[in-house]
């Protein structure tokens, strides 16, 4: 009788041991196949860094040519070189905030350049490639608009003014440029040159103009300066930026 | 035959399994994430004030423009989202304060908290896709809360299966109480964290370089 039972927990004993190395083994199992995975995930994340780091300065690659109105700084220079009031505006087209800035100040600035009171020099930068989900629509605008401004400068405001107008919303696909190239038309830029976007001429100047601002302390789109002055009033209401304007076209009218 | 490293494996696991790392690191990362939902709930609050405070299109953060901030998606209740993690954080770091104490709690507390928790784990999950790959951009604070709030909830569930709070079925409660007793849990929230890291470096590489 007692044998019986002695072989049985016997049996029993060695099965519950047999189950043990098997539960150990497939732990094991998992925890070598996890190790590879961290492994795996960990190379993974140093070759994508590596591609991004590598991948950067490809877009600045050479200066290209500029457009025939920029100016050293990397900007397209309207209205009359001797007017009393510089103000540089840094903007790029997938801002919101710059849409904002140009629906509030956008028509008066414009009439300031056209009264000779200001000498506008527009930098549009290329930073927010990054929000158009791969289209690069800040660059292709900022090719846009300098081709207008190399070829039929007269156009360049109220080209800006039509792109803000029709702004797409960040992070979606950007306008795409057959848009870009209808809204040119509707703004006066003639044929040739709207036909001459696709050719892309000065991508690599809006790249390194972008370099540019960021070397000369831009943090942030948009920035407006007054004859290299920060402009620290309200940039999303009309009014503030003109007032600044007159008063500074002001004080050099009474020297 | 005991050489100094031999002892470290076994003390670091005796280590990860005492209440005191438990609730403790739980406590760390409630806290980190209650100051991230606390930077958010200011800003959304002065987002809301004026909102042309200050804002503008920051070129080396990877949040575009603040756009985050000000979608549908971060007021997907009415409110902004960073205040359900300031009214549920402190309940966590009460937990874990008290378990700390000494405080043990019943099962059905600790299954609710389970619950909760893990409602508010899928939603950080589905705010960090829609601003990953719907709005396009990425707000660190918002990173801190989703790393966090993965911290905590992985924490909160080795607790709750080493003490068997969760009324799962016998054989898979043994199951997942032999993986946390050999480490698979840890070896699970690494893989998790690192798979978010490349995520984060694939869809924002470039940008964090610029």
């Amino acid at each position: 009788m007692s044998t019986e039972v002695r072989s049985r927990s016997r049996e029993l004993r060695e099965a519950r041991a047999a189950a043990g190395r098997r539960r150990r083994r497939r732990i094991h199992l998992v925890a070598t196949g996890g190790g590879l995975i961290i492994a795996g995930l960990v190379v993974a994340i140093v070759i994508a860094l590596v591609n991004a780091a590598g991948s950067e300065p490809s877009p600045a690659a050479g200066p290209g040519p500029a457009p025939a109105i920029a100016t050293e700084g990397g900007a397209i220079a309207l209205g009359r070189a001797d007017a009393p009031v510089k103000l540089e505006v840094y903007l790029d087209y997938m801002c919101p905030f710059c849409g904002r800035f140009e629906t509030a100040n956008g028509a008066e600035v414009a009439r300031l350049v056209e009264a000779g009171t200001v000498r506008l020099e527009l930098h549009p930068l290329a930073f927010l490639d990054r929000a158009s989900s791969g289209t690069r629509y800040s660059t292709r605008a900022a090719n846009a608009v300098a081709t207008v401004a190399d070829r039929a400068p007269e156009k360049v405001l109220a080209f800006s003014a039509a792109l803000f107008a029709y702004q797409p919303e960040e992070g979606g696909k950007g306008l795409t440029d057959e848009r870009i190239s209808e809204l040119a038309r509707g703004a006066g830029v003639p044929a040739d040159v709207v036909s001459a976007f696709g050719q892309r001429t000065f991508e690599a100047w809006a790249a390194s103009a972008t370099q540019a601002a960021f070397a000369s302390g831009v943090t942030g789109t948009p920035t407006v300066r007054i004859d290299g002055k920060a402009f620290q009033g309200d940039l999303y209401t009309a009014g503030p930026l003109t007032e600044a304007l007159t008063a500074a076209a002001g004080a050099k009218g009474a020297k | 035959m005991t050489s100094p490293v031999a002892g470290v494996l076994p003390r670091l696991h005796a280590l990860r399994h005492s209440n005191g790392w438990l609730y403790g690191t739980m406590l760390l990362s409630a806290c980190l994430s209650l100051t991230a939902s606390f930077v958010l709930s200011v800003d959304a609050l002065r987002l809301a004030a004026d909102p042309a405070a200050d804002l503008s299109c920051d070129i080396n953060s990877v949040v575009s423009c603040g756009t985050v901030g000000s979608s549908w998606q971060a007021h997907l209740f009415g409110f902004p989202n960073a205040f359900l993690g300031l009214m549920c954080e402190p309940v966590v770091i009460t937990i874990a304060a008290a378990a700390l104490g000494g405080a043990r709690f019943p099962r059905w507390f600790m299954f609710a908290a389970q619950v909760v928790y893990t409602l508010g784990l899928v939603f950080a999950y589905w705010l960090l896709s829609q601003s990953m790959y719907v709005i396009g951009a990425l707000c660190p604070w918002c990173l801190l809360v989703t790393v966090s709030t993965t911290l905590v909830w992985s924490t909160l569930t080795h607790v709750n299966i080493r003490d068997g709070n969760l009324f799962l079925p016998r054989r898979a409660q043994g199951a997942l109480r032999r993986a946390v007793a050999a480490d698979l849990d840890a070896l699970a929230v690494t893989i998790w964290l690192l798979a978010l890291a490349l995520l984060i470096v694939l869809r924002y590489g470039p940008a964090l370089f610029a």
